[in-house]
This record gives structure tokens, sequence and C-alpha cells, in this order.
């Protein structure tokens, strides 16, 4: 028997082996001479960058197959993509887009306000859907505010809301004004064939959850990319991707999570690689469950505060690949970020105010998601953070959970340690989605934040045009969070990612994107 | 014979019924709210509305035993329902990645009983060599390191330090070499552990004896005599180990980006996305269940004493 099923295995294999062949020529091609002729190029990623048909989005627009009307910068800040510029009207109530000029899709149709428009529709009525990487909202309204239709008008897009909304582009940036020729849906909203986008590359190759092979787009309207074809591997496992690095095997790896922490140090030390870090919009916060005791206290929340020692975190624990946590918005969003003094680490002001406040009699319950702790080194973080806690005077236990909500909406948590990002610009979804009194994540998850003073600032901020005075709303709102204290923010974090030293022109925004279009080989 | 075959199989259909019953609950019961998590996965935190719309459409909001009814009445036909994560159907998914997963386990297999076949032979030859001591001292060391650290140390010393073989993926002849041999060498230190003590046992036998004083070669009376007088218990400890090898390509499919159903388990697990987590656990369980049902089936063939039992 044991012969009989070998042999049928052993066949099976020559067989395999031999339909592969053309394809393994190919590939040890683009990895072992991408760097010099300029022709090929191969990347690893930690997750595959194309989704399929049934994706809102088919690719991720790292791949640069498709292109938004507008995009974000390393500050957060809406830049024009295929929309030229923008201006808005009626206090915020109607944006009008001017589209770039001489753009063509993939397929050599031109890109037209009506091709715009019908993305848009497209989006209006497939949500709410899910997607693998940005999912589309209940009626867009999250994203666009109440939408009362969106015209061609002249060559122009334009859109008429409701209510005023002040950063409509910020909000547009990426997934969310994602324009694809018309052609490549299915009337159900669905993509009829490939996606068929404005960008540097063509999706030519997809083999679900391995590879994503990209050639040059003949019709692109920028000027044409260096490398004419790059394959994109999905390499899931963190060592088997720095492994296929050192192996010559990938010329770099990018997207979120590339490297993690802890392997920064290493390559980065190697002259063979260049390591690029930038600021993303990943920050990790430490949640407060104010609806029960002990954290309903201030005082107590305010000595859990103090007696965290965000450098260490950043420095040691997440091995510089983040920077202390301060404001409730990071960096990343430029002026709109508190810059008032960062939070102390005071603990003997934090054992006063135990002392004062008096201390529990069971340990606090610092809860972390299974699922967090592969990417970051979350369990260390939270034995610091428990140290820290017990020097204090506040006895703490930690809880590593897989399914986290269920334990959320019960209640039975002190402090949640978890990473949250923002896909664009736009700063007031942290705030509603996340702390405005009837927020899902604050009520669901027992939060118990109730600041009707804050939920007014945001609501005044959401609808303010001047940028002015929308900042100032927003550097109220994050004073007001740093003294009530229902999230705290722990560290900012960077997205490492790495290539060798024969590729140029690496460059990533807040929201992990890489021009890919960019990259060029090094002589 | 016929009747044992008849009892063995509906005692086969009994068992299927089970395991189908303990993996639908095995996953329909696991903490957590795959909507939820599913429309978190854009890193968006959705709206109630948005939640509830999901579980409506993916039907979480029916009576467990409704949803098993419905689910096994799907698997009979084929339909193993669509992945939470990409809406496709998952029956495609994983057939399309099973032969990539027989390929490295009939490779690993073929290291396992390779490696222990010929260590053994060579241990039953020259017993008291230096070389049959090393092999008894790697076997225990074998056992002793998990697979992984295994995996990682062939990664950075034949594909990083000599740039030998690929690291990882499924291109190419080369690629299945690391890891077979990681999945395959504890299977092979738990074959040759067996065969050898069977062997040096057989070799203590009178026959043995009878060979040498007839003036036959050691060779000829271990690898021909010998051998098949120790193999019985190393054969049934095969199938053991080839069950073994589908669960440990879990852990080296991930090591070494293989891209077969174990990979396809992990990811998926991550996600959350129930039901391909479902469809594998259902396809290996009755994948072993259908194997050992076959082996017991040949054993009662080839040995009357089990017959009569």
């Amino acid at each position: 028997m044991l012969l009989a099923f070998l042999g049928a295995v052993l066949a099976a294999c020559g067989a395999q082996n031999g339909a592969q062949d053309s394809v393994q020529n190919s590939v040890q091609d683009g990895g072992q001479n991408g760097g010099q002729d300029g022709g090929q190029l191969t990347l690893a990623a930690p997750r595959d960058l194309v989704a399929g048909p049934q994706d809102p989005y088919y690719t991720h627009q790292t791949l640069r197959v498709w292109e938004p009307l507008v995009t974000v910068d390393d500050r957060l800040r809406p830049v024009p993509a295929l929309a030229a510029s923008w201006e808005s009207a009626q206090d915020g109530r109607r944006w009008t887009f001017t589209l770039r000029e001489g753009v063509r899709f993939s397929d050599g149709t031109t890109l037209t306000a009506e091709a715009v428009v019908a993305n848009i529709e497209r989006f209006r009525r497939i949500a709410p859907r899910p997607s693998a990487f940005f999912s589309l909202d209940a009626g867009m309204e999250a994203a666009y505010g109440k939408l009362t239709g969106v015209r061609a008008e002249a060559g122009k897009v334009a859109f008429t809301l409701e209510e005023p909304v002040a950063d409509l582009p910020g909000r547009l940036a990426g997934f969310f004004s994602m324009v694809q020729s018309p052609k490549a849906f299915a009337a159900s909203g669905d993509f009829a064939g490939g996606p068929v986008g404005t960008g540097p590359y063509t999706l030519a190759e997809w083999v679900k959850g391995q590879r994503a092979v990209l050639t040059a787009n003949p019709h692109y309207h920028g000027a044409a990319p260096a490398y004419r074809r790059i394959e994109v591997r999905v390499i899931p496992d963190a060592n088997a991707r720095v492994a296929a690095l050192q192996a010559g095997e990938v010329d770099g790896l990018i997207d979120k999570g590339a490297l993690l922490p802890g392997q920064v140090a290493a390559v980065a030390a190697d002259s063979a690689y260049r390591v690029v870090r930038s600021p993303s919009v990943l920050t990790h916060y430490l949640t407060f469950n104010a609806s029960r005791e002990p954290f309903s206290d201030p005082r107590l929340r305010e000595a859990a505060d103090l007696a965290i020692d965000r450098r260490a975190i950043a420095e040691k624990l997440l091995a510089g690949t983040a920077r202390p946590g301060g404001a409730f918005l990071s960096p990343a969003f430029g002026d709109l970020a508190d810059p008032g003094p960062a939070p102390a680490c005071d603990p003997a002001r934090a054992r006063e105010l135990v002392t004062a406040a008096g201390a529990p009699a069971e340990p606090v319950t610092i809860l972390v998601s299974s699922a967090e702790t592969g990417q970051f080194p979350y369990t260390d973080v939270a034995e610091v953070l428990r140290a820290a806690l017990e020097q204090a005077g506040l006895p703490a236990k930690v809880s590593v959970v897989e399914a986290t909500k269920s334990v959320m909406e019960a209640g039975d948590y002190d402090l949640f340690l978890s990473a949250y990002s923002v896909p664009n610009g736009d700063a007031d979804y942290l705030f509603r989605r996340f702390l405005r009194s009837d927020a899902a994540w604050n009520v669901e998850r027992r939060l118990g934040y109730r600041s009707p003073e804050f939920d007014e600032l945001i609501d005044r901020a959401a609808t303010t045009t001047d940028a002015d005075a929308r900042r100032d709303l927003y550097h109220r709102a994050q004073r007001l969070l740093a003294a009530d204290r229902p999230m705290v923010p722990l560290a900012y974090q960077d997205n490492p990612i790495v290539t060798t030293a024969k590729v140029g022109g690496v460059t990533q925004n807040a929201a992990y994107v890489v021009d890919l279009g960019k990259l060029v080989p090094v002589r | 014979m016929t009747a044992v075959l008849l009892r063995r199989a509906v005692e086969l259909l009994l068992t299927l019924l089970t395991l189908s019953v303990l993996v639908f609950l095995l996953t329909s019961l696991a903490p957590g709210d795959p909507a939820e998590e599913l429309l978190r996965r854009g890193g968006v935190q959705p709206t109630p509305a948005d939640v509830a719309a999901l579980r409506a459409e993916l039907g979480l909001d029916r009576p467990l035993a409704e949803r098993y009814v419905s689910w096994l009445l799907d698997v009979l036909r084929g339909d193993l329902g669509r992945s939470y994560a990409d809406r496709s159907p998952v029956a495609g998914e994983v057939l399309a990645r099973v032969p990539v997963t027989l390929r490295l386990a009939g490779a690993a297999a073929l290291v396992a009983v390779g490696l222990a076949v010929l260590a053994s032979v060579w241990a039953g030859l020259r017993p008291h060599s230096l070389v049959s001591r090393a092999i008894g001292f790697v076997t225990v060391a074998v056992t002793g390191v998990p697979p992984y650290v295994v995996g990682i140390l062939l990664i950075s010393v034949v594909a990083v330090g000599l740039r030998a073989l690929p690291t990882g993926g499924d291109d190419g002849p080369g690629a299945v070499v690391l890891p077979a041999l990681t999945l395959g060498l504890p299977g092979a230190a738990t074959l040759l552990r067996l065969l050898r003590a069977d062997l040096a046992g057989a070799l203590r036998l009178p026959f043995a004896r009878l060979a040498a004083a007839k003036g036959l070669r050691p060779r000829r009376t271990v690898v021909v005599h010998a051998l098949r007088v120790a193999a019985p218990n190393a054969v049934t400890a095969t199938g053991l180990v080839l069950a073994e090898l589908v669960a440990g390509a879990v852990v080296v499919e991930t090591l070494f980006s293989w891209p077969g159903v174990g990979q396809l388990a992990v990811s998926a697990i991550r996600q959350r996305d129930l039901p391909v987590v479902q469809a594998y656990v259902l396809v290996t369980a009755v994948a072993t269940v259908l194997v050992l049902a076959v082996a017991e089936v040949l054993l009662t063939v080839c040995d009357p004493r089990v017959r009569r039992r």
C-alpha cells in the first residue's frame, strides 16, 4: 500500500515539475538579475496585495494598477493623484474635482469625469462590502458624508452633500476614490475580468496567496517605470521573508509589517540592504475600561498613565521602530496633532495618586489579542506595563485572549493594548468611531466615556471648512482626551521596509503605499 | 469476509458523521463574531448596522442545529461554502492545494522511510561501528528538536548560507528538498528506532544464524531476510507517521511558504475565515479516517488472525 501511494505521489511530482519549469526560470531571472538589467524586480509582502474580482478594489493601491482621485503624502495630507485640483463651495456642501488631462486606462480608453462618477456610483451601490484592504461602509456615509449626488459637469466631477464636509479630499484619499475603467465592472458590481486602471502597471498574472506579476502599462500617463516587470510574492512568515531576502531570492520586502521591529537592526547593519523607515498611520493605544472600578476613578487612570515609561517601550521593546506617544493623533497627521507637552513618566506621583484613591483589592487585567502578538512584541509590552502598574501600587495581570471582542463586551477587562490605523487623512474617523459618546467602540466595548464637550468639539470640527479653526478644534479635543484619558497613545509605529542596495527610489507614504512606479535600479 | 467489510463500512459512516458534528461545532462555537472581524479586516471599525447586515447575509443569525443540517447537506453536495475573506468557493481552493500538500507529504514520507531503512540496514550490518552509534545519537537529538527549529537551521545554512536551495516556495524540483527534510526527519527517527530494534531482534533469531552458517553474505541476510521479518511494526507505524505528516505540514508549509492546504489553514485561522478552517479540518480528518480504515481492511485481508476476531 505504501509503495503504491509513494509511486502515485512521485508520478504527480514529475508531472507538476515539468509544468512548472518555465515559470521557475522566469522567476529566477527576476530574483537574481532584477537589480542589474533594470527590467525585472522581485519583491515580497506579508499578505496578498491582490484580493480578486469580488473585492471592491481588486488590488491594493501599492501595486499601482489603479490610481485614486486623491492620495496622501507622508503627513497624511491629501495630494492630487488623478484629480489635478479641487475646490469647495457652499461651506463644504459642494466639492468640484478637476481631472488630470491626457490620462488613459490600460485598455486605451480615455479617463473622463463620467468614468469617475460611474466608480463612485458603483461604490454606493455595492456598499456595505467587506474588503481585504479597506471595507466599504454602509451607504458610504461615514466616508463621504451624506452624499446627495455626484455628477460629471464640463469634464469635472462635482459632489453635492446634504451637510458640510470640511475635508472631503482627505476622506476620499486612497481606496475610496479609486478609479478604474467602468468596463472593468460587471452589472453585479464585481469585476468582469481583471482590473483596468490608469497606473504605471497592469496585473499580468495572479496566483492567489502566492504571487502577483505586474507589467508596465503602455498607456501610462506619467514617465514609464524603470522596471518593466515586477513580481510580488506572498511570504506570510516573517523569518521566511528575511531568509528569502538574504538568500537573494527577492530584492525587497514591502507593505505593512514587512520587517518586524526585532528584525530591523540586523538587516540595517548589512550594507547590502537599505531599510526605509517612515512614519505610519499605526498607533499603539491603551484603552481604559472606565465603566467599572478601579478605572472609573480618573485618579487611577492618571496614575496608570504616569506609571508608563513610553520611551522604554518605543526604544527597547519596539526596538526603536516607534516613537513615544503623546497626542491622540499621531505626528502622521501633521499639524492636526496637538503639539502640547508629551505625557510625563512620574512613578512617584503615580504612587501618591494610588494611595489617595485607594488601591484595588483585585489585580487589574491587561488584555492583549493573541492575533496581535505575532506582529508586535505585545506580551513583552504587557509585562512591562504590568510591572509599572505594580510599582505604582496597582496589582495587575496580563491576559492574552483570542476573541477580545466578547471579553470586552462583557466588560471583563481593565486595560486593552492594541494598535489602530486610519487608511486616509480623515481625523474625524478616529474620534467619531472610537470615542464620541455614541461611538460603537466606546459603547460596545464598555469604555464608559461620556463627554458632551468632546462630542460638540468633533461635530463642529467636522463641518468647519476653515483649516485653522478646524485644527484648533481638534487640538482642543485632544487636550480634553489627554485630561480625561479614555484611551492613551503609547507609541507611534514606523513601518520599516527594506530593499537591496541595488534598488533606488524607494518611498513610502503613511498608509504603507510604496510607489512601485518610482523604483529605479542603482548602477 | 463480506460481513466484516459491511460492518466496517457502517462503523466508518458513523465515525464520519460524528466527525462532521465535531468539525462543525469546533468552528461554530469558536469565540468571536466573524462578521465583525471580517468587516474590521480593512482596518475599519464597522457600524453595528453593517455587522448585523453581514451576519444575516452569512446566515450566522440562524439556530445552530439548522446551520449544521444545511452545512452537512451542502458538504455532501461538494459545496464547502464560500470564504468569508473573498467570497470565493472554498472547495475549489482546498482541492487546488491538496496535490501541493500531497507532493510535500510524499517527499517527506520518502525521507522518513528511506532514511529509516538505510540507517537501520547500516546499523544491522555493522552494529558496533562508530557510524551506528552516531545514528543512534542523532536519532535522539532529532526527536528532541521541534521541526520549526530544524527548518530554520536548514534555511539559514543551506538556503541563505550556501544558497544551494531556495528558502521557500514550490518553484522547481529543488524547492521540495528542505521542507521535505524538515517534515520527514521526525518520522524517520521514529521509524528508525522501531526498525533498528526489530532488525537487531530478527538477526538474533535462528534463521539468521542458519543463513550465516550456510555462507550467505551478511548484506543479503539483512536486506532480504531479516528486514522482512522486522518490518510489520514499522509498516504499522508508517501509517501513523503518514497521518502525522499532514498535521505537521501546517508548520512546515508556513515556514517554507509552501502553498499547500496547511498554509491555507494558517492564513485562514489568522483571518478567522471559518469556512476555510472548517474545510481544512474536515478534509484532513476525513483523509485520516479513510487512511486508517483502508489500513484496517488491508490488515484484515492479509492477516487471517485479525479476520477471526
